[in-house]
């Protein structure tokens, strides 16, 4: 029964499937890509024009920096999405 | 068969060939058996075998086929695999390049507008008060909010 049941493990064993090719997921565009957009700054009532007009052009800035990283990640996407499907070629 | 990839490809033909060998020399041996008055009796023992030994040799080198062709698909695969993961870091370092160059380039555009602000907007800061529903609607568009 002993025997038996080791030759049964032994032919089982060759039903056993496996993957050996695994694509690793592509790493992110940098560092810098998978930090979170930050909330825009606000100003207190008796503000100074010029304070208002600073913080009105840091919000673009942020504005402008979180849109590099949309446009960046939708790059990566693009990019990625080929090599992958050259992969399949 | 998956244990097979375990097996060295020199080996598993090695075996193959061992066993078609084999085949073979019983079956060629069994006709000199004639000539052997003691070995006569095992003639035909001797022919089976020989053909059972061929037939499983013939068998085993199909499947020995089988296994190197799936290993060099394998192969072909990972190499495929192993060409995209250089690919998707070559990527990735020039999108991570190219959007610093642009972050950098837009600090440095904020830079030369906060310093005219400093320089020029600063002379109206008396002469222009700020009202505070000004102050409401800059806070409620920079928080995404509804005004109160």
């Amino acid at each position: 029964m002993r025997y038996f049941l080791i030759a049964m493990a032994l032919v089982l064993s060759a039903c056993a499937t496996t993957v050996p090719v695994v694509a690793k997921f592509p790493d992110e565009p940098g560092k810098a890509a998978v930090e979170k957009c930050p909330q825009l700054t606000t100003v207190e009532n008796g503000v100074k024009l010029s304070d208002l007009t600073r913080t009105v052009t840091m919000n673009y800035s942020t504005y402008y920096e979180c849109a590099v990283k949309v446009d960046t990640w939708i790059e990566w996407y693009q990019i990625q999405k080929k090599i992958h499907e050259d992969i399949r070629k | 068969m998956w244990m097979l990839s375990f097996v060295p490809d020199a080996w598993l033909l090695l075996a193959v060939y061992g066993v078609l060998a084999a085949g073979a020399g019983l079956y060629t041996f069994s006709y000199f058996t004639a000539f052997v008055p003691a070995l006569i009796p095992f003639k035909e023992p001797v022919r089976i075998l020989g053909t059972v030994l061929v037939i499983a040799g013939v068998y085993f080198y199909g499947s020995y086929d089988t296994e190197e062709s799936w290993r060099a698909r394998v192969a072909e695969a990972e190499a495929r695999v192993a060409q995209a993961e250089v690919e998707s870091k070559q990527a990735n370092d020039r999108l991570a390049k190219k959007s610093a160059e642009r972050v950098q380039v837009i600090r440095d555009r904020g830079l030369i507008v906060r310093q005219y602000i400093d320089r020029e907007v600063v002379k109206y800061d008396e002469t222009c008060k700020i009202p505070d529903v000004v102050v409401n609607v800059h806070n409620a568009a920079a928080r995404n909010e509804e005004i109160k």
